[in-house]
């Protein structure tokens, strides 16, 4: 009996976690459907919201929920710029395979440049976001439902929400996805596909900056804490199947869940080894994932 | 309305089109004929933008497109049909057709073309929520040529809208053209393997063969010209 | 020529750094050597199979880190020396290769780089898990130098030195023996370098555990000479395939000098940095990665090495004689294959192959005798093309049998097809870009030839057959289409086939072209060849062709002389459409 309550609060706070994964992975999502580009850097822009969250906080009080949907109109004008500064120059049409190679590459690169300028000028001393949400819990019944946690995975569901909304009801958002569909077929109803990536890439970079900010409620906040996210995303993305948005929600609560639920069984140190394995399986028997296109053929 | 003079295009490193000029006037169907190969969805392509050209000027009412990128195209009024349809899978049969009427100047035009177009295709009014990749060949051709007069075009560029499609099929959507031609104020460029059923149609057209143009003409002047086969069969 | 050229070099490059290893002084300038040549070891390993097999992969500190933890852990464990704990390092690294490439392989493009960038992050976990969070090298009091253990950092130069060189000799072994030419052309076109022989998966596999051992080995010298304590992070942590990826694309991948180059460059500076900012602005040196990643793929992504090399390659341009030679009459040497007694060369039986739902091939049957050309036709989406690749094992028939000289050859892999002597032509010319043409023949000489000097004799006389040996020694971009399908058809040739596939040799082409086509598939038929040949232009297989077989929507309508064929009302029929017969009788009236 005992055993079923731990059970259950681990399943919950894996929700509750994975609401946020889920936001941070539509964003990678979105931009390799559109682009093919598998964006390294998702994890530092992650890490600049929480950044830019934690000084909205600190310098004017601002709350971080609130703060972290500030973020989201200046992270999409920081990914227009870098994607119209960099990732456009990538695009000169040669050989599609040595061309995603390159984009990988190239926003590896930017991962490298973001973590480790942020390095040389913040202080590598983790901080935390002064918030009263972070101490006291919600109690159902015998379960603890922790406060940030909860209002991050709201905030979270909303966002995607819109982004679902966005996607399905208005124009642009369905043009894009007539763009991940068939670029050229897109192109000929007078789609502007560059421009489509554009959009994409900077939606995706501001939902890294705002769940960026939400984690930041919860999680410490270091210059290098972009890799720990990288590679959840990575497995969320992989799950849901590569292209799929509502396929990246879906694994990106899954993950939350996976790597809660290890706890019931395996240490802590242990408990990323559970999504490498969800990682490797799902690329060794359904590379597709749940609701990914047909996988390019070797 | 169209004119092509002197194209040239390289595909894929092979020349595809050689030295091809023709002129296609305002409200006029032409039809493209000539065998697999020949280089007719190449053509399209180019007109559309879809591929660039190595020599050669594109000009579309009055304005030289020749490098103008294919969705600027989309926008002055050429739609594309392309061969294999290419609808949007992930898409459904709605919201294809709403992007067909993405550019500006359709889509304060957006439910009245809708009607329309569901008047021509009732099969698309009826599968309107269904995903469009789940639909049959027939039914995507349908969509495919749906979209494309979503977006009021003047020019319509059709790439053998019966390739992969069972005789009977085949037939609905010639009529459907043949309707299209009747009721609407366009021009028409069509692609077309089958001689008869292409040729028919059209007010003007053309055979194509190993890139370039061997024949030229109206339509009864080239439906009586038994020469066409030579160009299909090489006797 | 080349090769005695480049040993030169190598010999040159390791003297010179003996020669640095006695001159320099410090102990700070002696670690950077040493890690210059760790790193460059490591450089060179990862190239092995992410530049010259182009599977990029992100995981492989996992054999770096295999050889730290295994050394270190038998001197803990058992006192083992770690001069044979290295050796035990670099063999547990083969194995893991083996074990991860197998099913990983599968896997192209992006989803091998994710799949190899767990691996590490799994070791490193379970290291901490184990208990390995620091395991420090205990220190040797007595006999030090049987522990790796030396006072004088010179001994870590000649060490890492040694290490080095033999890693440098194998790649340069590599580069000129036939597994570097068939890793080069599977890096190209996995599915041409399997039409002409190449056993793919395998050739993956070695190149796989082939760089997995150096990588060990440079990890257990890395532990001991820098790193004294081993930590998970040290060794499988994301900065050793940094490091590596960085010195390597910086370089140049695909050539052994690439990454020797990038370490020699990126290593001091990134020291360097450190060294002095690093303690005002930690992290510079990842900025200065980070940029020099960013910048290389917008400006130079081939690398430093193969930018310097075009340079120097267009300030030199060989005027090249450009003619192009008059064919040689002669037929080029035919391996000797046990032929069945009479019978037809290719018997296809019931052939059905469907994807999607769709039959794009059904029950199509025929035979084609030996030294016939036989001419394959049909409207676009009748099948052909499919057929083709149903002959050559690209795709799998759900039904009936395909027997080459009367043995089974359906369910075979395509290099094995190919060994078998079946060749093919592509729509589209796939040449491999970066071989020169005569290193393209080689690819597929190498199917029945080990060695690099036979199997350059064979493809030079398979050029002359075809007339391209002119142009041999240049790469094949510029060429023009004829040319390229030329080579195309040289290659096949030269890999010993005894029917060739044509499909649409004569796209693109122009009447000229046509001509010195149609004129070569003549020759080939009077030095002994069979021909299957897919075209559109009718006319020019009319030329040619001694029968003709004629698919409409993936079934076989009619097969026999090209006259009768042409004239056929079910052939006219699926090329001008169903209406056409009747209009031109009701034309007639």
């Amino acid at each position: 009996m005992i055993f079923f309550t731990e059970a259950v609060q681990y399943l919950i706070t894996g929700l509750l976690v994975g609401g946020v994964y889920a936001l941070m992975s539509i964003g990678l999502a979105l931009i390799f459907g559109v682009m093919r580009v598998m964006n390294f850097a998702q994890g530092d822009f992650l890490m600049l919201g929480m950044y830019v969250t934690y000084y909205f906080a600190a310098a004017g009080g601002v709350d971080p929920l609130l703060g972290s949907l500030l973020a989201a109109p200046l992270f999409f004008l920081v990914g227009v710029v870098v994607y119209r500064t960099l990732l456009v120059r990538l695009r000169k049409g040669r050989d599609p395979q040595r061309e995603m190679d390159a984009q990988l590459i190239v926003t590896l690169g930017l991962s490298l440049l973001i973590s480790n300028a942020a390095l040389m000028t913040l202080s590598p001393t983790p901080r935390g976001l002064p918030s009263s949400y972070a101490t006291t819990p919600f109690l159902v019944g015998p379960l603890l439902i922790n406060q940030a946690r909860s209002y991050a995975f709201l905030l979270a569901i909303i966002l995607s929400v819109l982004v679902y909304a966005f996607l399905t009801r208005t124009d642009l958002g369905k043009a894009i996805r007539a763009a991940t569909d068939d670029a050229e077929a897109a192109a000929y109803q007078g789609i502007n596909v560059s421009r489509m990536h554009q959009v994409a890439f900077g939606i995706g970079i501001a939902l890294a900056g705002t769940a960026g900010g939400l984690v930041a409620t919860y999680h410490p906040i270091t210059p290098t804490v972009g890799m720990d996210f990288i590679v959840l995303m990575f497995v969320a993305v992989v799950l849901g199947g590569l292209g799929s948005v509502f396929g990246a929600f879906l694994g990106g609560l899954l993950i939350g869940v996976v790597q809660s639920l290890t706890l019931l069984f395996f240490p802590l140190q242990l408990q990323n080894i559970a999504i490498f394995a969800v990682l490797l399986l799902t690329l060794y028997l359904k590379p597709r994932g749940l609701f990914g296109q047909r996988v390019r053929e070797v | 309305m169209l004119r092509l003079s002197g194209l040239s295009v390289v595909y894929e490193g092979l020349q595809a089109l050689s030295q091809v000029s023709l002129e296609i006037h305002e409200g006029e169907f032409f039809t493209i004929a000539g065998p697999n190969g020949a280089g007719k969805t190449t053509l399209l392509k180019a007109i559309a933008g879809g591929v660039g050209t190595a020599a050669g000027r594109i000009e579309y009412r009055g304005h030289d497109v020749t490098t103008t990128p294919a969705h600027l195209r989309a926008a002055l009024g050429m739609a594309h049909v392309p061969e294999g349809r290419h609808i949007f899978p992930s898409l459904t049969v709605l919201e294809n057709l709403e992007m067909g009427s993405y550019r500006a100047a359709a889509r304060t035009h957006r439910p009245q073309s809708l009607a329309e177009v569901f008047a021509l295709f009732p099969v698309l009014q009826q599968t309107r929520a269904r995903l469009a990749g789940t639909l049959s060949g027939g039914e995507q051709q349908m969509l495919a040529i749906g979209r494309a007069l979503m977006s009021r075009p003047e020019l319509l560029l059709l790439d053998e809208p019966s390739q992969g499609l069972a005789p009977l099929v085949v037939e609905m959507i010639f009529e459907v053209i043949a309707t299209i031609r009747r009721t609407r104020h366009l021009s028409i460029l069509l692609v077309e393997q089958r001689v008869v059923e292409g040729l028919e149609l059209c007010d003007r057209g053309a055979v194509l063969e190993i890139g370039r143009i061997v024949m030229e003409g109206d339509r009864d002047a080239l439906l009586n010209d038994e020469r066409i086969k030579s160009a299909y069969l090489g006797t | 020529m080349r090769r005695l050229r480049s040993l030169g070099t190598i010999a040159l490059v390791i003297a010179a750094t003996l020669a640095l290893t006695l001159l320099l002084q410090e102990r700070y300038h002696h670690r950077i050597l040493t890690l210059v040549l760790l790193w460059a070891t490591m450089g060179l390993a990862w190239n092995i199979i992410s530049g010259y097999a182009g599977q990029i992969s992100f995981g492989h500190q996992a054999f770096f880190g295999i050889g730290a933890y295994t050394t270190v852990l038998l001197i803990l464990s058992v006192r083992l020396t770690p001069w044979a704990g290295m050796l035990v390092g670099a063999a547990a690294a083969a194995v893991a290769a083996i074990v991860i490439g197998v099913p990983t392989f599968r896997l192209g493009g992006i989803y091998f780089a994710l799949a190899t960038l767990a691996y590490p992050l799994i070791f490193r976990i379970l290291m901490d898990f184990l208990g390995y969070q620091e395991v420090p090298i205990p220190l040797a009091t007595s006999r030090p130098g049987f522990y790796m253990q030396f006072a004088d950092p010179r001994a870590y130069d000649l060490l890492s030195l040694a290490v080095f060189a033999v890693t440098l000799l194998m790649s340069h072994w590599i580069e000129n023996s036939r597994l570097g030419y068939s890793l080069r052309a599977l890096k190209e076109n996995q599915h041409v370098a399997e039409a002409m022989g190449v056993d793919t998966f395998r050739c993956k596999m070695v190149a796989y555990v082939l760089s997995a051992i150096p990588a060990a080995l440079a990890g257990a010298i890395y532990a001991h000479a820098i790193l004294f304590v081993v930590t998970p992070d040290a060794v499988f942590g994301i900065q050793v395939i940094v490091q590596t990826l960085v010195l390597s694309l910086v370089g140049g991948a695909g050539s052994k000098w690439g990454p020797v180059l990038g370490a020699a460059l990126m290593v001091p500076v990134s020291e360097t940095l450190d060294a002095t900012i690093g303690d005002v602005l930690p992290g510079i040196h990842g900025v200065v990665y980070g940029l020099a990643l960013i910048l290389i793929m917008l400006f130079a992504p081939e690398g430093l090495y193969w930018r310097g090399h075009a340079l120097l390659r267009r300030r030199h341009a060989a005027p090249g004689s450009g003619r192009r030679g008059i064919a040689a009459p002669s037929s080029p040497s035919r391996p000797v294959r046990a032929t069945a007694v009479g019978g037809p060369l290719l018997e296809v039986a019931g052939v059905s192959v469907s994807f999607l739902g769709l039959r794009a091939v059904a029950d199509v049957s025929f035979s084609v005798a030996p030294g016939e050309i036989l001419g394959i036709i049909g409207p676009n989406g009748a099948g052909k093309t499919t057929l083709f690749n149903a002959l050559n094992g690209f795709l799998a028939s759900a039904r009936g049998t395909v027997r080459f000289r009367g043995e089974r050859i359906d369910g075979l892999a395509p290099n094995a097809i190919c060994r078998r002597g079946i060749g093919r032509t592509f729509q589209v010319p796939r040449t491999f870009a970066h071989l020169s043409v005569v290193e393209n023949v080689m690819v597929g000489a190498f199917a029945r030839e080990r060695h690099r000097g036979p199997a350059r004799e064979l493809a030079l006389q398979a050029l002359a057959f075809v007339g391209l040996e002119s142009h041999a020694d240049r790469p094949p971009v510029g060429l023009t289409t004829l040319d390229l399908r030329l080579l195309e058809l040289s290659r096949c040739v030269a890999t010993g086939a005894d029917l060739i596939l044509l499909d649409e040799p004569l796209a693109g082409l122009s009447r000229d072209g046509v001509t010195a086509i149609l004129g070569l598939i003549g020759r080939l038929r009077a030095a002994g060849f069979t021909v299957l040949l897919i075209e559109h232009t009718i006319r020019a297989l009319l030329q040619i062709a001694d029968r003709l077989v004629v698919l409409d929507h993936g079934s076989l309508i009619a097969a026999g002389l090209p006259g009768d064929v042409t004239k056929n009302p079910l052939v006219i029929e699926a090329y001008l459409g169903r209406r056409w017969l009747r209009h031109v009788e009701t034309l007639r009236t």
